[in-house]
């Protein structure tokens, strides 16, 4: 399943609030089909990574390329464009709240790339079946639970066909019950060959699922690497430090 | 016998003539008035840093002004550069570009009232960021920004009385010049009073109604 074409390529991210450096030359590659999971301390800067690689925080320095063309940030279409390449799953949904679910997977379809109503519903409807909500398209986001609404909101990254995925910390905004159908959700884009970035803390499923973990502390990636590796051998002190603290909480195994 | 004759001829003719220049005023007004609100509003909160300070300079001249010196600017001040405006068409403007300062200043909040994370999921979807605001923001924005919009033309149909002072002659002018010449002022701005509350009353009536209509799961105004 895993080619070795490096679909996604970041160089030397960095970025600075005020005095304060919470990215500090970020490197990551990563190859089609590939899962790549991001863990560490709460503010070590996985969100701002993540966030950089698409623009919506505009990081200070650092290039990226995707599918080997570099993506020129001072040419608005262009990040645009890019953009409906890169899909991305926020932690707290951020679903549009005056649409329903249908309309939410469907409006980027209609607006951003100008496919026709018709086509564009029928697409939508098949992306919330694909996640169990076929039922639910017609709901408010204000009518559905946390889990339906992270489901809808992966619906409306899948509908525009990304490239590679990035989840920033999909399920922490989560009731521990409604974690699983999401986590499934994922399973089940991930079992169809998506290639992703995810930041989370569910450390069981991800080493179930990941190709590598990235272990990224105060803005550094400290340590790269298989999750059994970094998570029971790691060359660190902090990684070692920090994966017994998550193993403890969340348990080594996800099933 | 001598009181029904004049009510009938006099008054009644008079009062729905003004009445109806009164309402030619206030709707373009209104809807001129939420449109420029749009605009400052979005620019205020979206634009770059010249652009929203374009905009609260906007707000803050045609909020500051007292509205009876703003219309005499338009009428009586654009002739020295070779401008002419009919007395309607200088009400309008003025009502227009003062309302729109007023409005603009509850869709700002209205945007700003919105959660960051929308925006950003839009941006990662690749909407541009005129598309973020027409489908995104601003239908919400809308929706909460409703019930002070419609304050603002409550208000709007009120101050719309101030069109006689430049000589645009509507509900209150005539009012005027029917005390003026009867004598009986108590009796004639009692009635002009009472087709306001009437108008105002209509029209909160169908901002309610409005209101009900873009009512969504999320966006429910309690009352």
């Amino acid at each position: 399943m895993v080619d070795t074409l490096p679909i996604l390529r970041i160089e030397n991210m960095t970025k600075w609030y005020g005095d304060n450096e919470v990215l500090k030359d970020a490197s990551l590659t990563i190859n089609k089909g590939e899962l790549k999971v991001l863990i560490g301390p709460s503010g070590g800067g996985k969100s701002t990574f993540l966030q950089c690689i698409n623009f919506l925080v505009k990081p200070d320095r650092g290039r990226i390329w995707l599918d080997g063309k570099e993506i020129i940030r001072a040419r608005k279409k262009e990040i645009n464009d890019y953009r409906q390449k890169v899909g991305m799953i926020f932690q707290d949904f951020n679903l549009f709240d005056h649409l329903t679910a249908l309309h939410n997977v469907r409006i980027a379809l209609v607006r951003v790339k100008g496919m026709n109503k018709g086509e564009a519903q029928e697409r939508a409807i098949r992306e919330l079946d694909r996640v169990g909500l076929k039922s639910y398209m017609n709901q408010y986001p204000a009518e559905l639970s946390g889990g339906q609404k992270q489901r809808v909101s992966i619906a409306r990254a899948l509908a525009m066909d990304p490239e590679i995925m990035l989840l920033d910390e999909p399920t922490s905004a989560l009731d521990p019950e409604l974690i699983s159908e999401v986590l499934d959700v994922i399973r089940d884009v991930r079992s169809g060959g998506m290639t992703m970035i995810m930041s989370t803390h569910q450390i069981g499923f991800a080493s179930e699922m990941a190709d590598e973990f990235v272990f990224l502390e105060d803005g550094s990636i400290v340590e790269t690497g298989p999750p059994e590796k970094i998570l029971y051998k790691a060359q660190y002190a902090r990684t070692r430090e920090f994966c017994s603290k998550i193993t403890e909480l969340y348990g080594n195994s996800f099933s | 016998m001598e009181n029904l004759f004049f009510l009938q001829s006099e008054v009644v003719s008079a009062l729905v003539k003004g009445f109806i220049v009164s309402v030619k005023l206030i709707v373009p007004s209104a809807i001129f008035g939420c449109i420029i609100g749009v605009v400052i509003g979005a620019l205020g909160v979206y634009g770059n840093s010249i652009v929203k300070r374009i905009a609260s300079g906007y707000v803050l001249i045609f909020r500051g002004f007292p509205l009876v010196v703003q219309l005499f600017i338009w009428y009586f001040g654009l002739p020295y550069i070779g401008i002419y405006l009919t007395p309607f068409v200088a009400a309008v403007l003025g009502f227009s570009l003062c309302s729109g300062a007023y409005q603009s200043e509850y869709i700002r909040g209205a945007f700003l009232s919105i959660k960051t994370g929308q925006t950003m999921a839009a941006q990662a979807l690749g909407f541009s960021r005129i598309k973020m605001i027409l489908f995104v923001t601003l239908p919400q924005a809308f929706r909460r920004a409703l019930p002070g919009c419609g304050n603002e033309i409550i208000y709007l149909i009120k101050y719309s009385s101030l069109a006689y002072m430049i000589t645009c002659i509507e509900l209150t002018g005539e009012g005027k010049i029917i005390a003026s010449d009867s004598f009986r002022y108590t009796e004639t701005f009692m009635v002009i009073g009472a087709i306001y509350l009437l108008i105002t009353s209509v029209a909160a009536w169908l901002l309610h109604r409005l209101e009900h209509r873009l009512q969504l799961p999320g966006f429910e105004q309690y009352t």
